[in-house]
């Protein structure tokens, strides 16, 4: 039972530094929304007709301007 | 398709490829049309330096050695979490753009661009044409504390949550029951170890109850606050004595595990009223954010509102917002003034008469002279009206605080009576530590979360159905309304012209008519021009004479809609008589012949008379309380069965209404939309404003009926009601296992072990309790609607 005298102090320092992970996450914005990211995960990123679009309007990107006027 | 704004933001989404966003979206997105126009001229001010150093984050460009600006826009059109992908994903599409994320809680987005590749006035005119609007968005500092609350809040809770799990463990194996024979050291090591763990909790974690705690004693007041602090106090001190002296029980786990639940509870309530709430008052945003100035040269530049001073020239065309007030100087039109006074129909001004600031320019371009900005306008000193109503506002008592009150009493006039009988019949130190004991045993956990759960539930569950509430006091306060107080226009009616009825005339076709008078209305701002709807072809040779009609040729003939002495000017026919109904009558007519009549109203919201007979219903007095004139007021409150019904009251008259109701002790629910609504909506007990109201209303509303459906006002009224059952159920249960467990802490019977296993037990029964209001609501939300139609059947 001795190693309890080891083993407290470590759990002490365990939760300090919990504490400290977690004082850096919300000062960081992490927890400031928490709605959208549950539904972002459901979007594909990689949905192929926009990868090719966009690789299209890479290409072409003169085709944008005159929508510019056009508002 | 319903217009060419819909085609071409569906065009604008699907041609980057960003289809899926119609798989995914829950909810449809609003018309692009009746979004605000967002003038390409104006977006481009936004990428002058001066102004966007107004908007631009100091603390993130330093960051970045200030070669990427990053801003916070403020997005209007959100819906569902598919527009929030969709927004994201086609700016981080654009050239130049590092990074766009979007919060839809607050429907802010910061984005960070390189400056050198990509204008900001691009990126916003961009957004416009996928269907959303965006402002540049400046911190003020109102949502600046919410903001740094939020997190502190958050703070608070995980140092307790992580604490207490680790006290947990530390104090578990002092427990009696557990037998863990432990040595004279090693407990004194885990009674040093849980202190320890325990002094950030109370110190840092428990502030906010002694701080509520001092304020209330010092009012003389007994509340949850005093209640909690004493036994989080109590149980403290006593594990400091026992700890240095190596006697007594430590109660630190029970410390711990209730600054936790009551701090979660308190988050959870705090987060559910504040999801969208976040959108600061902006009054602003009925003035537009820039004004054409005519220069003393003739030459007209645009520039940023606050640069405007009194004494300037400005340009005001038409579908834009007056910037000031002003007298105007030359032109004719008429002037929206909805926002301001609640009267829909735009009233016709010429040269010399005032224009208010925040009042819209329909017909013609006006030069307008700045005769008051900003803090001296007419819209300024409703909003100082609006914080007077605020500070008189009557405060409705808090039924857990009513408790709170008795079950301190009691507990103090318990403990004082035991402690001394125990010191009399024994000693000294065994009656201070039944003392804790009770204190620990008595801690009024479950009694603190009885109410905080319940209305965290049912706030969900009214966010569900269409009803946002944004202060604390809505879910209790509304189940004491006596008097329920309607605006008229945007409230009871849709707040925009319909068209009701076309009577032609003989030998004409309705279909044709309608088809010729869309024609020349289509190019028309006005919002009498709105009602017929958009056309694909538009009249040539467009007249607009206004406070008259309009002129244009169609298909061959020359036309004219509008006032009957107009239209028959055209044709030197003498004008036919109004048709005997109520409503706006228009004639539309040739040279030769008039050809029909266009009847065009203000028309209810389908769910009106139902809404006003299941409030009568639940024996509610309801008025009808209007700035517009009096005979329409009366009519329509006929139309609805409300026998009392106030017409032509300006805000003053409105404000001093509601007053005199409250000095008669009446406890009124205001239900309205407008400016002119907001100082009424800011003094009644409860105000509920429209989902389409003015953002001014909205802010200062107690809650917000997002979808517009006047029932859900209804249902509110049903889940309070049972939102307070449930709270009157916990709030019994709760004092019920305090009051079984004092005579066990007075007779010496609880120890820790039991202390915990008993708080946490009662706890978790109140949240399940108060869980039960989340199910309930969404298998019943359709069955107000049809008790409410037989009532008005």
């Amino acid at each position: 039972m001795t190693v309890l005298y080891i083993l407290v102090p470590i759990a002490i320092l365990l939760v300090v530094i919990a504490i400290w992970v977690f004082n850096w996450a919300v000062n960081n914005g992490q927890y400031d929304d928490l709605d959208s990211p549950a539904h972002s995960i459901l979007f594909d990123e990689d949905d192929p007709a926009h990868l090719a679009a966009q690789s299209q309007h890479d290409d072409q990107p003169a085709t944008k301007t005159p929508d510019d006027k056009s508002l | 398709m319903c217009c060419p704004g819909c085609l071409a933001v569906a065009q604008a989404i699907c041609g980057a490829g960003l289809e899926s966003y119609y798989q995914h979206r829950t909810e449809r997105s609003a018309n692009p049309e009746a979004m605000p126009r967002v003038l390409q001229e104006e977006l481009e001010l936004y990428d002058r330096d001066d102004v966007q150093q107004r908007y631009l984050q100091n603390s993130q460009s330093k960051q970045n050695n200030g070669e990427q600006p990053h801003i916070q826009l403020l997005i209007e059109g959100i819906n569902c979490a598919a527009c929030c992908w969709l927004i994201e994903r086609h700016l981080r599409a654009q050239p130049g753009v590092i990074d766009a994320s979007l919060n839809m809680g607050n429907q802010r987005l910061s984005l960070s661009w390189q400056a050198d590749q990509i204008k900001l006035s691009s990126l916003i005119a961009g957004l416009r044409r996928i269907g959303y609007t965006a402002h540049p968005y400046e911190p003020d500092k109102a949502a600046e504390q919410i903001a740094t609350e939020n997190r502190r809040y958050l703070r608070r809770l995980g140092l307790a949550g992580l604490m207490f799990m680790q006290v947990m463990m530390a104090t578990m194996a002092l427990y009696e029951e557990f037998d863990q024979d432990l040595t004279e050291g090693m407990a004194h090591l885990l009674r040093w170890a849980s202190l320890l763990m325990t002094t950030p909790v109370v110190f840092y974690s428990c502030a906010p109850f002694f701080q509520g705690a001092w304020r209330d004693i010092k009012n003389r007041r007994l509340s949850m606050d005093v209640s909690v602090s004493l036994a989080i106090g109590g149980a403290y001190l006593a594990g400091i004595w026992a700890t240095i002296t190596g006697t007594g029980e430590v109660y630190f786990d029970s410390v711990t595990m209730f600054a936790f639940f009551l701090l979660a509870g308190r988050y959870l309530e705090r987060r559910a009223r504040q999801r969208t709430v976040e959108s600061t008052a902006r009054l602003v945003n009925l003035l537009p954010p820039s004004a054409v100035r005519i220069q003393p040269d003739g030459s007209s530049l645009r520039i940023m509102l606050d640069e405007l001073k009194t004494g300037d020239t400005v340009e005001v065309k038409p579908g834009e917002s007056i910037p000031a007030d002003g007298r105007i100087l030359h032109g004719n039109s008429s002037v929206d003034e909805s926002a301001l006074s609640g009267e829909y129909l735009p009233i016709a001004k010429r040269t010399g008469d005032p224009v208010t600031a925040g009042t819209l320019n329909v017909e013609g371009p006006l030069q307008i002279e700045i005769t008051a900005l900003g803090d001296q306008t007419r819209l300024s000193a409703i909003v100082r009206l609006l914080e007077r109503a605020q500070s008189d506002k009557p405060r409705l008592a808090q039924l857990a605080d009513q408790v709170a009150q008795y079950f301190l009493l009691t507990v103090l006039l318990a403990v004082v009576a035991v402690g001394s009988a125990w010191w009399w019949l024994s000693d000294l130190s065994t009656a201070f530590w039944i003392v804790i004991a009770m204190l620990v045993a008595t801690c009024p956990c479950a009694l603190s979360l009885a109410t905080p759960t319940a209305l965290t539930t049912a706030t969900g569950s009214l966010h569900k159905l269409g009803l946002l509430i944004t202060r604390g006091h809505v879910l209790e306060g509304i189940n004491q309304i006596t008097t329920v107080i309607l605006d008229k226009t945007g409230t009871l009616t849709e707040g925009r012209m319909t068209l009701e009825q076309i009577q032609p005339f003989d030998g004409h076709d309705a279909e044709q008519a309608l088809h010729w008078a869309r024609m020349l209305e289509s190019c028309s701002e006005h919002p009498i021009a709105r009602a017929f709807g958009r056309s694909v072809q538009n009249a040539n040779s467009l007249e607009n004479v206004p406070g008259q009609g309009l002129q244009g040729d169609c298909e061959g003939h020359t036309l004219r809609i509008g006032k009957p002495d107009f239209v028959s000017a055209l044709g030197q026919y003498p004008a036919p008589p109004y048709p005997d109904a109520p409503g706006q009558w228009l004639l539309l007519g040739s040279a030769s012949a008039p050809i029909a009549w266009f009847a065009l109203n203000d028309r209810l919201r389908s769910d009106a008379v139902a809404m006003v007979a299941a409030l009568q219903a639940r024996n509610l007095r309801v008025v009808l309380l209007s700035g517009d004139q009096s005979p329409v007021v009366q009519r329509m409150a006929a139309q609805l069965n409300i026998s009392e019904a106030i017409g032509n009251a300006d805000p003053d008259e409105k404000l001093a209404y509601v007053q005199a109701q409250q000095a008669r002790g009446e406890k009124v629910l205001m239900l309205g939309d407008g400016v002119n609504d907001v100082p009424v909506l800011a003094s009644a007990d409860i105000s509920v404003a429209m989902g389409n109201a003015s953002d001014l209303a909205k802010t200062n509303a107690d809650a917000v009926l997002l979808n517009s459906r006047l029932l859900t006002l209804v249902d509110s009224l049903r889940v309070a009601r049972r939102t307070r059952i449930i709270m009157i159920e916990n709030l019994t249960w709760a004092s019920l296992y305090n009051l079984a467990i004092l005579p066990l802490a007075a007779l010496g019977m609880v120890s820790p072990a039991w202390a915990a296993l008993g708080m946490s037990a009662s706890s978790l029964l109140v949240v399940l309790n108060a869980l039960r209001l989340t199910r309930v609501k969404v298998q019943t939300p359709q069955q107000p609607i049809t008790s409410a139609v037989e009532i008005s059947a």
